[in-house]
Order: structure tokens, then C-alpha cells, then sequence
């Protein structure tokens, strides 16, 4: 019962903390007090009216133009099936992985587990693929720091976006890694009954580390390709 | 005090006794017995006291050996003085009928009448697919008397005062009421003997039981043979004393001390071979030098280690959840889980494990989703499903365990292990079945079965084909020498009579199916025709074969109910018996194509046996089923005739039958029809003989027994419809989900590699990419 309420809030509380972001960085009201209930109150209205109206945007042929104007279209062939397998395989992952831990209390089981398993394949190869091939882009260059009080001001952090995203990029990884271990150890005649019970749930606090970064990561890249460009 | 002089006397108290309640005008009440109410309280000292008993009878006397006529020893007055009879009386194996609770279905009583296809579970306890005997019309005398032979007395055996008085046909006055049989379980002396119990049970010599069966003393007479007006008080039958001989008992006073003490070589805790007499459960045809012993017997436990109760005998079945059901916790501690993981029913660490030193199992590589799912019998108890789905006899069901010159155990019913089911936790676990097949009268839903007898009775002649051949084979074995045997030939099988007034059937090397089927003599090998084809009228005839003629005809006529008189035709001459002396004449026209034995009937030559006799004997041949579709049509027919109101319906094999409106047999599936199913936990397999010991693919393959394998139900009924299951129906799971999973496992090897390489790849990078990252926190990289 605690994997369903943690995720439920932790997942809740990421989209409010991308809305927040996208909030205070595109919006002339949200510095225009330094009240935090005020802030928040307006953040609330404009989240309200955001929620409004893209559900009246919303569409089966809205969201259909969005996923056709997703820049992985229009990579090279080998690059575009490859993310095509990995996004299809994660998607998959997170919906069939989440759907039966939260509302059916048997877990997942049947041919939707079947389908996870081959999914879990798939998403591991091309994980692998696109860490050795792409990881570097997310590779920072981080300036020797000092030993000072600083280290422990957030504001002197340098904690921007494009940090954020790729260390989001390297929790999906991690979380990746550990959900691909955690899937094969229980496979092979190693672990004993308290240790196939402890997988299970490291599988699943896995499986919601990642989803969370994904969030982050998929919510910062589709706001910064909207962001109109800085004047 | 002589049995006699004791009767005379309280004759003489108790008209006494009558006269003065009778003058004070008061109601006249029976007292019950007194009883020394002292039972005895364990004192902590784990021996066990010898027990050198003075023998009480019924009527709470002590009992002398060396007097005449003795009684036998009644355990209410014999124990009970030290240990409560009626908490006793309440326990599981003798409180049945009074149980508030059922608990978890076990194996039910079945009651077996090959003649009528009848295999009907019963039990006192409402269990699922069992009748209450009360509702098909079983007494609690016809139970005894049915099911008595294993039962550890008391129950239905010693039923209450209301049962007897609303059922004056039953003989309890003349059988007495078998009590609880502690001997049964609690002898350890080699002198108990099970065998000695059922066959005292059969000739209702109930009272007398427990002494047989004992070894206390010697029981001879039947109660059985007695007139229902005989009482226990009347003693001997002086008029007769070769039939209806009275039950007596001749102690063995050697275990007797000079105090009239009988010392009871007793056991606390029962031996194995007391619970298997009625508890044993083996593969058919089995050799007893291949059964394994469960593994906890092999490792030294006794049944009653697991198996325990207080004086109320609430015997720990040892299932998960009887702790909640009977509110004795200390049993979630004799369950599997309990005893090996130290858990209860609902998976919580309430338990202490490791009871009798049970061993933590390691359960390596098996994923959690099997133990919520599975009970741990499935992959330890029973055959393993590799050795598909194995018939099996047990004690109760086949007879087994009685021993004699007569052969008690019985082949039917089939019963089947391990067939995997849900059960109320909707987990999985094996299970044992067995298809009923009865008689029944179909009001809406309801069904009701008949009884046997009223099967038999409305049936006529339909269910006895095989009664009347051997009717005449046995007539005819009267003047047959000694290296001759009558037969019947039909087909590929010859009948010939067996000493139980049957037939046993046997194979034929020259017939063929479809052959017209002859009387024969057996003389070895051969089969010689009984009426050889001659010319009558050649003058070089065989001078024997006329008198030959005379001894069969003679034969022929001590047959009861023939339909005829006998006669043997020979191309166109008749032989017949007229005053004893053989007849020979010239075949009268109207018998035209007459040849062989037969019946003369009103101008009518009909054969010795009747085509449909011989069709159905001829059927039923080389099977084990007893009843044809025609016979089964016929007998709704009869019933039909007689049934009062619903429609009249046969089951077996999983398969309802009846008449359509055209009268012709139809069959449809039913629920009712359906198996009677009970859980298995024995025999318990090693771990290295566990499923899953092999991998997964034990049970996940494509074509994997435990899923896949079919079993095709059966029954007393010969037929070709009868019903078919795939073990995966049986568990209320997809067969084409378990044959893709299953097939999965194929490529599962090649997904653990691969699986196995992404993650050192990528755990290989991330490594990398953090020592790149800490470098350049620290700086590191930078100075280079």
C-alpha cells in the first residue's frame, strides 16, 4: 500500500515542481511579490487556467500534430526507430509497471506481464545503446569548486535548467541500470526468498525514480523547444 | 456374578424399583449411569502410566473373563472413568454428525454399487460436492453398516437416542452401538487388528467390535444372522448352533492379573500404521516395495507429531487457516508455512519455526508471485505431474487394509491425484477427484439420488445380464469334469462362473468382434463347442453324446427363474427331459432355425442367453465400467415408470444422461456431474524431487504436464462422451497465456545474457561518467 501513496504523491509533486518551474521562469507575476502565499496563489490561478485551457485544446488530433512534431522524426533513420523503441518500450514500462501496482492489489500478471517482460528487454538494449552513443551530450563541465560556505547556498549552486536536465538524464540512467539488475537477479538462482522480496520492491522504487526523471527530463525538453527564443 | 444371574437380578431391582416410583406417583426417568467424574490432569511426567484396567461392559460392570458368557468391554465405561468419553465423542473422527463446523473439505465417503453404477459422496460435513446421507435416504445404521469397516466407532455407530428411536428397522438392539474404538488408534500392541474390526462390523457384531479388533478377546457368532427380536439379555441361542449363532466373547486371560485387570498395551501417541489402516493412499497396481514413505515419516516424525490434539481429539489437520476457523492457534504453527517459515495463514511472522527441527527452506531463484499463488503442497505433495495424472486407491474409497481369504479391496472408484484447483483462498494446491455417477430424480436445479436398491428394484433385469449367464454357466459347471470349465465365447472374451456366482472374463486368441458368440467347454487352451454339430440320425454317432445331452439338460433345469424348459436343438432334432429321461424328437416346424441350447417357451425356442445379455456382457468385457448406454436408456425408462414426480436422470463421467422427448439417451454437460475434488498434503516429497528443483521449465514449457496434460473423466457408464479437462482448466487459468508463457522460457537463457550485458554496459558507463564527474568536482582533471 506505501508503493501506490508514495508514487501518487511523488509523481504529483513533480509536475506541480515542473509547473512551478515553467510558472516563475515565463511569467511576469510570479516575481512581482515577495509574498510566498501570494506567489503561490497566483501560481494556483495559473495553473487552474493552463488546466483549462489545454483541455480545451486537447484533442485526439491536437495530440496526435504533438507527437508528429516531436524533433525524433526527423533524426537519422537509425537514430529515430531507436528512440521510437526506447520512448514505445519506457511508455509501455510505466503504464502496465504502474497501473497494476497502484489499483489491482495481484500486481501485474497475464499477457500485459508477458508484454512488460519483452518491453524490459527492449528498453535495456536501447538504454545501453543510447548511454554509449549519446551519453557524452550529457556529459557537464563543472568548475572546480571551493571549500566554502557557498557550497551550501542554493543560489550559488549554478542550479539551472540545463543542469537539472542532465542530471535528470543521468538519474534516468542510474534508475535504468538498476531496474535492468533488479529484473535480472531474481531470474537466476541466486536470490533467496527475503532477497526475491526485497528486489521486487527495489524494482519498483527503480521503476518510479525513473519515471520521476523522465518527467523532469521529458518536461524541461519540451519546455525549452516551446520557449520562444530569448529576444 | 454369572451375566444370568446379573440379568435376573436387576429384573427383580428394577420391578421393584418400578413399583415404588410408581407408588410416589412420580414420572419414571432413566439416571444416567454414575460415572467417576475424576478425569485424569496430566501431572507433567512424560511417561505413560501401564494400564492395568478393570474391563467394564456396557452396563458398567466390571467384566470376569472366566465367567460365562462375558460381555464385551465398552471404552464409555472402561476409560472413561480417567478420560472424558463424551469430550472424546465430540472429536474429529467420531463428532461428524454434530460438528458445528465442516472445516476444510476432506476425501467424502463413497458409496460404491458397481451393479447400479452408483459412486455417491457422502459426508456428514458440508462439503462441497457431498451429500448429507440423511437427504438420500442413508440411516445412520445404513452408514454404519456401509462405511463402519472404517470407522474408528462412535458417530454414526453410536448414534443418539432420537436416530435410533425414528429408525425402529435398523438392529441396534441386536448389533449394540460400536463406541469410540480407542484401541483403534491408541493400541500398541501388534494384536490390533483392523481387518478383525470390519469384518465384525459386517456381521453386526458392533458391541463386540472393539474387543475383536483388540486382541482383548475372541468374538464368534454374527449378529447378522439373528432375528431383530434377539437382545443382548437373552444370551445364547440354545436351538442353534451352526447359523444363527450369538455373538460371544472369549477373553485371552493371560493379559489378565489375578484382580480381573486387563493390562492395555497403549501408546499416547499412535503409531503411523494406526492412522494409515484407514488413512493410506497408493497408486494402483503399485508394487509396496517402490512406495516412498513421506519425508517427514523417513526422517522419523510420526503422523501425531503434526497431527495432535487434546482429549477433545480436534485433531490439527494442519491446513492454513483452520488456527482462525476451530480459534486453536497453536495449529497455525503445524502448517507448512508455520512449521518451515514461521508464518500464519495470512503470511505474518506470528509463528516460532522450526517445530521438530523443520528445516528454513532456501527456495533459490523462485519468484514471490509462486508462493502467493501456490500452496507449497503443489510443488512437494503428491505425484509429481510429469507422471501425469495417477490413479490412485485409498483406504476408505477401494476397501483397502482388509485382509482375508475374500478380496475386500476395490479397483472403483477411480480416484485421480494430483489434479491442481483453487481452493477458498483462491490459491492454488493439488487435489484429489473423483467423478460421482448416481441415479437421481431432477426436480428444476435440484437433484435428488436414489438409492441403490430403488435402482436396482425399478431396473428388473436390465442391471443383471451378467447374473443370469453365470446363472447357467454355474448350472452347467455342475456336470462338467474336472479339466472342463463352461464357458460362454463371444467375440475376442470368454465368461466363465467364478466362485462369487460372477463371471470372469478372459481373452480369446481365435475370436474375432462381431462373432456370433456359442456356448463352449474350456478343457485348457481349447474351447470346444457344448453342442457339437452332428448328424442325430447317423448311425455312427457318438453313442456319449446323447447322455452328455441328458446331464446338461438336467443341469440346464436347476437354473432359477429359466424363462423355459431346457432343450437342445440339433439341425432338426429336438432333445428335451421328459420325466427325467431324455427326449428325442423331430423338430417341430414352428421352432425353425433353432440350434444349440435353449429354453422352450409356449412353442418358442429361446436361446440360453438373450442378445442383449450377451451384447452387454460382451461390451463391458476387457473394462472396468459396469453399465451400457442401453442398459442406462432402459433403466430411465423403468424409472421413469415408477419416479413419482421429476424427470429421472443418470450421471457419470462428468456427463448428465436422460431420455429425450424422441425416448432415445441424451447426454449434456452438468455441474453436478462435475468432480468432487478434496486437497492432498501426503505423500511430502524431498526437496531434490520438489517441482522447481529442475528450473522453471518443470512447469513453464509449451507443453508443460502440469499445465497441458488432459484427463478424460470417468465413470461406471461405457460411453465416448465423456468429459475432458486440461489441468490448467482445473486451476482456472488461460491455457493459451501458460503456452506463450511457457514458450517464453525458450528464449529466456538468451534475455538473461543480454539483460546481463546491457546492465554491465550501462553500470560500466555510469560508473565512469560519475568518476568523471567527481574528478571534476574535485578538480582533478582540470590540473591535468
Amino acid at each position: 500500500m506505501l508503493f501506490p501513496i508514495v508514487t501518487l504523491f511523488a509523481v504529483a509533486g513533480t509536475i506541480l515542481g515542473l509547473g512551478f518551474h515553467r510558472f516563475w521562469t515565463t511569467r511576469e507575476e510570479a516575481r512581482s511579490s515577495l509574498i510566498y502565499a501570494e506567489i503561490a496563489r497566483r501560481f494556483f490561478a495559473w495553473l487552474a487556467l493552463r488546466a483549462i485551457q489545454m483541455s480545451r485544446k486537447a484533442s485526439s488530433a491536437a495530440g496526435w500534430s504533438s507527437v508528429k512534431s516531436l524533433p525524433l522524426w526527423r533524426a537519422p533513420v537509425l537514430e529515430k526507430w531507436l528512440y521510437v523503441a526506447f520512448y514505445g518500450s519506457f511508455l509501455y514500462l510505466a503504464a502496465s509497471g504502474f497501473f497494476f501496482a497502484i489499483f489491482l492489489p495481484r500486481g501485474l500478471f497475464g499477457f500485459p506481464l508477458v508484454g512488460h517482460v519483452m518491453a524490459g528487454g527492449l528498453f535495456a538494449v536501447c538504454l545501453t545503446i543510447i548511454v554509449l552513443f549519446k551519453g557524452r551530450d550529457f556529459i557537464t563541465v563543472p568548475r572546480p569548486v571551493s571549500l566554502s560556505l557557498a557550497l551550501f547556498d542554493p543560489r550559488k549552486m549554478g542550479i539551472t535548467a540545463l543542469r537539472v536536465k542532465i542530471w535528470a538524464f543521468w538519474l534516468f540512467v542510474g534508475a535504468g541500470f538498476l531496474l535492468t539488475a533488479s529484473a535480472l537477479l531474481p531470474m537466476l538462482p541466486l536470490l533467496r526468498t527475503p532477497g526475491q522480496r526485497f528486489m521486487f520492491e527495489f524494482h519498483r522504487y527503480s521503476a518510479l525514480a525513473s519515471a520521476l526523471a523522465g518527467l523532469v527530463f521529458g518536461g524541461l525538453e519540451l519546455f525549452a523547444a516551446e520557449r520562444p527564443p530569448a529576444a | 456374578m454369572s451375566r444370568a444371574g446379573r440379568t435376573s437380578f436387576r429384573a427383580v431391582g428394577g420391578a421393584l424399583a418400578a413399583v415404588l416410583v410408581l407408588a410416589a406417583g412420580a414420572p419414571a426417568q432413566t439416571a444416567p449411569p454414575a460415572q467417576n467424574q475424576k478425569h485424569v490432569v496430566w501431572d507433567g511426567n512424560r511417561t505413560l502410566p501401564a494400564h492395568f484396567i478393570p474391563l467394564r461392559d456396557e452396563n458398567d460392570e466390571i467384566i470376569v473373563p472366566t465367567e460365562t458368557d462375558p460381555m464385551p468391554f465398552s471404552a464409555r465405561y472402561t476409560c472413561g472413568p480417567c478420560h472424558d468419553y463424551d469430550k472424546i465423542r465430540s472429536g474429529w473422527h467420531f463428532g461428524a454428525m454434530t460438528a458445528a463446523k465442516s472445516g476444510r473439505p476432506g476425501e467424502p465417503w463413497l458409496e460404491v454399487d458397481p451393479k447400479t453404477g452408483t459412486i455417491l459422496p457422502l459426508s456428514y460435513r458440508k462439503w462441497p460436492g457431498s451429500f448429507e446421507p440423511a437427504a438420500v435416504g442413508l440411516t445412520a445404521w445404513d452408514f454404519t453398516l456401509l462405511f463402519g469397516r472404517h470407522l474408528p466407532g462412535a458417530g454414526p455407530a453410536e448414534p443418539p437416542a432420537a436416530e435410533v428411536e425414528a429408525h425402529p428397522e435398523a438392529r441396534w438392539s441386536v448389533s449394540g452401538q460400536a463406541e469410540v474404538n480407542c484401541l483403534a488408534c491408541h493400541n500398541r500392541s501388534g494384536r490390533q487388528d483392523h481387518s478383525e474390526w470390519a469384518k465384525q462390523v459386517l456381521r453386526e457384531n458392533l458391541r463386540w467390535a472393539a474387543t475383536a479388533a483388540g486382541g482383548v478377546g475372541e468374538v464368534g457368532g454374527m449378529a447378522s444372522r439373528l432375528k431383530e427380536t434377539w437382545d443382548v439379555v437373552d444370551g445364547p441361542n440354545l436351538d442353534d448352533h451352526e447359523w444363527a449363532v450369538v455373538p460371544s466373547v472369549k477373553y485371552r486371560t493371560v493379559d489378565f492379573d489375578a484382580k480381573h485387570r486387563y493390562f492395555f498395551d497403549l501408546n499416547y501417541r499412535p503409531a503411523d500404521d494406526r492412522c494409515l489402516a484407514c488413512h493410506s493412499v497408493a497408486p494402483k497396481d503399485a508394487a509396496m516395495w517402490s512406495a516412498d514413505a513421506d519425508v517427514h515419516a523417513a526422517a522419523g516424525l510420526k503422523c501425531v507429531d503434526c497431527h495432535r490434539n487434546d482429549l477433545g481429539h480436534a485433531i490439527v489437520r494442519g491446513y492454513e487457516g483452520e488456527a482462525a476457523e476451530t480459534g486453536n492457534r497453536t495449529a497455525a504453527s503445524f502448517t507448512c508455512r508455520g512449521c518451515h517459515l514461521g508464518e500464519d495463514a495470512e503470511g505474518g511472522k506470528t509463528v516460532a519455526p522450526g517445530r521438530l527441527g523443520a528445516p528454513y527452506p532456501k527456495h533459490t531463484g523462485i519468484p514471490l508471485v509462486h508462493f502467493k499463488r501456490l500452496a507449497c503442497t503443489v510443488c512437494h505433495s503428491g505425484p509429481k505431474p510429469r507422471e501425469g495424472f495417477t490413479r490412485v486407491r485409498t483406504s476408505r474409497a477401494n476397501r483397502l487394509g482388509v485382509y482375508g481369504v475374500a478380496t475386500w479391496s476395490t479397483d472403483t472408484p477411480a480416484i485421480i491425484e494430483p489434479v491442481y484447483q483453487k481452493d477458498a483462498a483462491h490459491r492454488i494446491g493439488p487435489h484429489r477427484l473423483v467423478w460421482p455417477a448416481y441415479w437421481a430424480i431432477r426436480s428444476g436445479q435440484d437433484l435428488t439420488p436414489l438409492k441403490p436398491v430403488t435402482v436396482e428394484a425399478a431396473a428388473g433385469d436390465i442391471l443383471a445380464p451378467e447374473e443370469r449367464i453365470a446363472r447357467v454357466l454355474i448350472a452347467l459347471s455342475q456336470v462338467m469334469a474336472e479339466d472342463e470349465t463352461p464357458l460362454l465365447a463371444s467375440g475376442p472374451f470368454v465368461f466363465a462362473p467364478n466362485v462369487d456366482g460372477g463371471l470372469d472374463e478372459a481373452k480369446r486368441d481365435k475370436g474375432k468382434a462381431g462373432e456370433a458368440a456359442f456356448w463352449g467347454i474350456g478343457k485348457g487352451p481349447e474351447v470346444l463347442p457344448l453342442v457339437p454339430d452332428f448328424d442325430p440320425a447317423a448311425a455312427d454317432k457318438d453313442p456319449a453324446i446323447e447322455t452328455r445331452f441328458q446331464e446338461f439338460l438336467q443341469a440346464l433345469g436347476t437354473v432359477a427363474d429359466r424363462p423355459g424348459e431346457p432343450a437342445i436343438a440339433v439341425r432338426k432334432t429336438l432333445y428335451r427331459l421328459a420325466d427325467g429321461f431324455l427326449d428325442v424328437s423331430e423338430m417341430p416346424a414352428e421352432l425353425g432355425q433353432a440350434a444349440g441350447p435353449g429354453w422352450l417357451e409356449q412353442g418358442k425356442f429361446l436361446p440360453l442367453a438373450t442378445d442383449f445379455d450377451v451384447r452387454t456382457v460382451t461390451a463391458k468385457a476387457g473394462t472396468e465400467q459396469t453399465l451400457t448406454e442401453e442398459q442406462v436408456g432402459l433403466v430411465l425408462k423403468a424409472l421413469a415408470k415408477t419416479a413419482a414426480a421429476g424427470d429421472c436422470v443418470y450421471l457419470s463421467g462428468g456427463r448428465l444422461y436422460q431420455l429425450d422427448e424422441n425416448g432415445r439417451l441424451a447426454s449434456r454437460q452438468s455441474a453436478a456431474a462435475g468432480p468432487v475434488t478434496w486437497p492432498l498434503a501426503h505423500n511430502v516429497r524431498p526437496a531434490q524431487q520438489s517441482l522447481g528443483w529442475g528450473g522453471c521449465t518443470d512447469c513453464h514449457s509449451g507443453g508443460s504436464d502440469f499445465f497441458f496434460d488432459t484427463i478424460k473423466a470417468t465413470g461406471p457408464l461405457l460411453t465416448k462422451s465423456g468429459d475432458k479437462r486440461s489441468a490448467a482448466a482445473f486451476m482456472g487459468l488461460g491455457g493459451l497465456f501458460q503456452r506463450v508463457f511457457g514458450l517464453s522460457f525458450i528464449v529466456r537463457p538468451v534475455f538473461k545474457i543480454v539483460l546481463a550485458i546491457c546492465a554491465a554496459v550501462v553500470g560500466s558507463l555510469l560508473f565512469v561518467a560519475a568518476l568523471l564527474a567527481l574528478g571534476r568536482f574535485a578538480g582533478f582533471l582540470e590540473r591535468r
